[in-house]
């Protein structure tokens, strides 16, 4: 990669990285003090005058006729709405959850009563909330035409087996992956600020501040520029999180119904059960690779287990590529895939639908499951061929950069002294626990895109602010935006306010697939440098010099021909500023009442669209008595182009890895097949890793990744760490696991079945 | 997590109707069947009572099944929102404050079980506005990212300190295993803790 740091020569520009005061720095986030005092007010704990709490009924069976008598809800005191979505008294439900009822009352203990008097019949049909149920003759019917979707396929099957057949070492494995929950700690919901006027507000928990009003507008009946979106602070979306939703519409309804504000936000189990989830997927590969190493065949047959919906997977074969099945000549490099060839590939990838609500995008969609089994199958092999696994993986990654992340993590981790590569650990330590290490990679093509309209003001009082619509869900939206303006003009992030949330301000992409920096931060830099070019044209009228001989530099407008030497950089790092022309203040004073302004949209040369990648590693230790498995370590390398703010970056990366690992060892959302139940819909059954279970994580940022300019980097962070995890169970006590979580039931039996077969114990 | 030494009524026991208080009947049929009867327009009453929270007396309406979490967050004027309501059964920590100077659940207690206590909440830990260590060390470590558990955490760790400032990082964490965050902050808030038990002590 150049050496270079993007941007037009007559336009906004990022600059070397060196000469950066903000960006590329450890920022402390600008909302910090507000989330640590309990003054960040979420849509939670909005509250208005008249307000009236509303609350949903959900249908406790998979698919039902339901019949509902709201009567006697309605007439309790304190209640000012009880009946069926949509007005109707009789509805046949498709899905485990479906919203069927709401009521509004004064107050959410009578809200609760409410919902406990209405008079719900269900009469339940047949119904597929299991894999089994959904593929057996006897199971209900979710989609008219079966509840096995049409497959998409690529490659031929014959080709396949002559690969397969030629191959020196064949792993074969089905993979189970269960249906995981985005847990946000802050449920979905809103409330609606109307009362019966011209205008409503809508406070949303949302990724997409963009994505309400209008719906919004339509169900209150008002036109959308009569309709304002705020997200100040959201607690948490992991991509369930877009748009109005069935519980806001809901609540739009209610408003104009009853003229008055409605707060309506989920319950814990209603969460659960119709949020949205990560899909799960049942996965068979057969994969076979030639004796050096080199993947040759690979057949994928993959279900997507989504609910109601398609569910999410990627390419079986992830971010590796097969080579040709003809042996590698002797000047090839190894290290690179030989000839890469699609001929030993053969991929069929459906959907098996269900009585469960509909799986929604979460972090990364789609690609932590399809890491897993690629990332085990891989491991395998290189055990049957007693290739250094991440040898291994070099020698069939598809892209360049992988390699050396992997590198970076083995080093880090300790890969060189571990003394068990290929085989497990051959005897327990004293303790009777054996230790190992994994690895897996990670890919994402997070790329930027045209909508957003930043606008950066100065004032005449010195004030400087960093204006646009979007949502900050957490990973440091809002002190980015502010870093990035205060940044053009030498100033300290604190001179800089982040005015974001809310849909009167300049139009935000919504924030999913990591779009967020690449839509955004490349407005934000242009709004800044035509501020900043607004303000400089000004003020050379005022001095009376050409602008070329202006620029700010800390903040104060100096001569741009005099270099700053080393006693003057000495003197600003004391904070004490250059011989100014004029200082913040004083240039600020000359402006009109009206200020002085910017405004940028998206500029493609301020970003990139080749991608981002990711290497992890995991060390775990095996308790090889009861099955339990601690992680000891986790450490992740992760490319992002320029790093806005490094410490959000390394916290990204923190959060990525320490959800994979609850993936890991954890998560699963556990339905009665019989009885159609969700049996863990809350925090004390649906276990998420917690303090004690927190490894030392080490999160790096690739340093290699210099050219290029801002690109999102969260998705990326949470794919391989669970996949990481599986590899160095395996390595420590030789037990493959092929069912997520990795519970110490599991373990057992495969340490048992290992003893069986005469392995090691 | 103590609930306090005195004989206590939980929220859970009050539902099941241990409480012997028959405003609310909460069993699903049991609640239809009252509620459908004729005369019923009412399952439940509300009364006044006082609660002292960050040193301030204040009138409260509640319920006798409203919990501390929902009579500061819904029935104070003005509410109280930084405790949050998150799994309601006391399992993730996101509504912890201190009752009797004792780190709690507020979902999981009576407010009328609070009467004549003294309850901390949040919003009373910065003291004319300035954050108290444990708040600085959470901005300075970036020990939060969406926000949400995080005022739950800053009490758990003030409750951790207020124990013993020493604490390592292991304390540290058994400590504040009740509480639950979903974005990963988990080592940055070992390290805020660190960082702000070291500033107890002095600065050293």
């Amino acid at each position: 990669m150049e050496p270079v740091t993007k941007g037009k020569a007559d336009g906004p520009q990022w600059g070397p990285r060196d000469a950066m005061t903000l960006l590329n720095h450890n920022l402390r986030r600008v909302d910090g003090p507000e989330k640590v005092s309990g003054r960040a007010r979420y849509t939670h704990d909005i509250r208005l005058p008249g307000m009236v709490y509303a609350r949903l009924l959900l249908c406790p069976l998979p698919t039902a006729q339901v019949e509902l008598d709201c009567s006697a809800a309605s007439k309790l005191r304190g209640v000012f709405a009880a009946r069926g979505l949509g007005g109707k008294t009789s509805m046949k439900t498709g899905f485990l959850g479906q919203p069927i009822a709401v009521v509004a009352a004064e107050t959410p203990e009578l809200a609760e009563d409410a919902v406990r008097a209405i008079q719900a019949t269900y009469k339940a049909l047949p119904w597929s909330v299991t894999p089994e149920q959904a593929l057996s003759t006897e199971g209900g019917k979710v989609k008219d035409n079966g509840n096995l979707g049409k497959p998409a396929t690529e490659g031929d099957e014959d080709k396949f087996k002559k690969a397969f057949d030629s191959s020196a070492a064949k792993v074969e494995g089905e993979f189970h992956i269960p249906i995981q929950h985005h847990c946000s700690l802050e449920t979905h919901g809103v409330v609606v600020d109307f009362n019966g006027g011209e205008t409503a507000t809508v406070y949303a928990s949302t990724q997409g501040t963009f994505t309400v009003s209008g719906d919004a507008a339509d169900a209150l009946g008002l036109k959308a520029s009569q309709v304002t979106t705020i997200v100040d602070y959201m607690g948490g979306g992991f991509g369930s999180k877009f748009g109005l939703g069935v519980e806001g519409l809901t609540a739009c309804e209610l408003a104009r119904e009853l003229k008055r504000p409605v707060h309506l936000m989920m319950t814990r189990e209603d969460e659960f059960l119709a949020a949205g989830n990560r899909s799960g997927s049942i996965v068979k590969l057969k994969v076979g690779a030639d004796s050096e190493g080199r993947l040759i065949a690979l057949d994928g047959d993959v279900m997507k287990l989504g609910g109601i919906g398609g569910g999410a997977f990627n390419k079986p074969q992830y971010a590796y590529s097969l080579s040709d099945s003809k042996p590698p000549s002797q000047d090839e490099e190894s290290g690179k895939p030989a000839r890469p060839s699609k001929d030993g590939l053969h991929t069929s990838i459906r959907s098996l639908y269900m009585h469960t609500d509909s799986s929604r995008a979460m972090r990364a969609p789609g690609h932590p499951q399809t890491s897993f089994p690629i990332e085990s199958v891989i491991d395998d092999l290189a055990y049957q061929l007693k290739i250094d696994p991440v040898t291994m993986r070099k020698k069939n990654l598809a892209n360049e950069v992988h390699p050396k992340q992997l590198d970076r993590v083995a080093e880090r981790i300790g890969w060189a002294k571990h003394p068990n590569k290929t085989a497990p650990q051959e005897q327990p330590d004293a303790d009777g626990t054996k230790t190992g290490i994994g690895f897996a990679v990670t890919i994402w093509g997070s790329h930027g895109g045209a909508g957003c309209e930043c606008k950066v003001a100065i004032g005449r009082d010195g004030s400087l602010q960093s204006i646009v619509g979007s949502q900050d869900l957490g990973t440091g939206t809002r002190t980015y935006v502010a870093a990035i303006a205060a940044e053009e003009f030498g100033l300290p992030l604190s001179a800089c306010t982040a005015k974001i949330g809310n849909s009167n301000y300049g139009n935000a992409n919504p924030s999913g697939g990591s779009s967020t920096v690449p839509s955004l931060a490349p407005a934000v830099k242009s709004a800044a440098y035509k501020a900043a070019q607004a303000f400089l044209e000004h003020l050379a009228g005022v001095v009376k010099r050409p602008i070329e001989e202006l620029e700010f530099r800390g903040g104060s407008l100096v001569d741009a021909k005099v270099l700053p030497d080393a006693k003057e950089e000495k003197e600003r790092k004391a904070g004490k500023g250059p011989k100014a022309l004029m200082t913040w203040k004083e240039a600020c004073a000359t402006l009109g009442a009206a200020g002085i302004s910017g405004e940028g949209r998206w500029d493609q040369s301020l970003t990139h669209a080749d991608g981002v990648h990711g290497a992890q590693g995991a060390k775990v230790k095996v308790d090889l008595a009861t099955g339990r498995v601690q992680v000891l370590q986790m450490v992740g390398v992760q490319d992002c182009g320029l790093p806005l703010n490094r410490t959000a970056v390394e916290s990204q990366l923190n959060g990525g890895m320490i959800q994979a690992l609850s993936y890991a060892l954890h998560e699963e959302r556990v339905i009665d097949p019989a009885l159609g139940l969700m049996l863990n819909a809350n925090f004390n059954d649906y276990k998420l890793a917690g303090c004690q279970e927190m490894p030392e994580f080490v999160p790096l940022i690739d340093e290699d990744d210099i050219g290029r300019g801002p690109i999102g980097m969260a998705e990326p962070a949470v794919t391989p760490g669970h996949s990481a995890i599986a590899n160095a169970i395996c390595n420590a006590c030789g037990v493959r696991l092929h069912s997520m979580p990795f519970t110490a039931d599991k373990i057992l039996d495969g340490l048992a079945a290992l003893a069986a077969k005469g392995g090691t114990k | 997590m103590s609930l306090g030494d005195r004989t206590h009524v939980s929220r859970r026991s009050f539902l099941k109707g241990a409480g012997g208080v028959a405003a609310a009947s909460t069993a699903l049929g049991a609640a239809q069947a009252f509620a459908s009867s004729p005369q019923v327009e009412r399952m439940s009453g509300s009364t006044e009572i006082e609660l002292s929270i960050n040193g301030e007396k204040r009138k409260v309406k509640v319920e006798p099944r409203t919990s501390l979490l929902n009579a500061l967050r819904n029935h104070c004027e003005p509410p109280l929102t930084g405790a949050k309501l998150v799994c309601n059964q006391g399992s993730c920590g996101a509504c912890t404050v201190f009752v009797d100077k004792k780190p709690v659940y507020a979902c999981m207690l009576l407010a009328m079980d609070c009467i004549g206590k003294p309850i901390a909440t949040v919003e009373g830990l910065a003291v004319d506005g300035k954050l108290s260590a444990v708040q600085e060390a959470f901005v300075a470590r970036d020990a939060l990212m969406c926000g949400f558990c995080t005022p739950g955490f800053v009490m758990s760790v003030t409750a951790c300190l207020g124990k013993n400032p020493k604490a390592t990082r292991e304390e540290i964490q058994k400590f504040c295993s009740g509480n639950l965050c979903r974005c990963g902050t988990y080592p940055r808030v070992f390290e805020a803790a660190l960082e702000a038990g070291k500033q107890m002590q002095g600065g050293k």
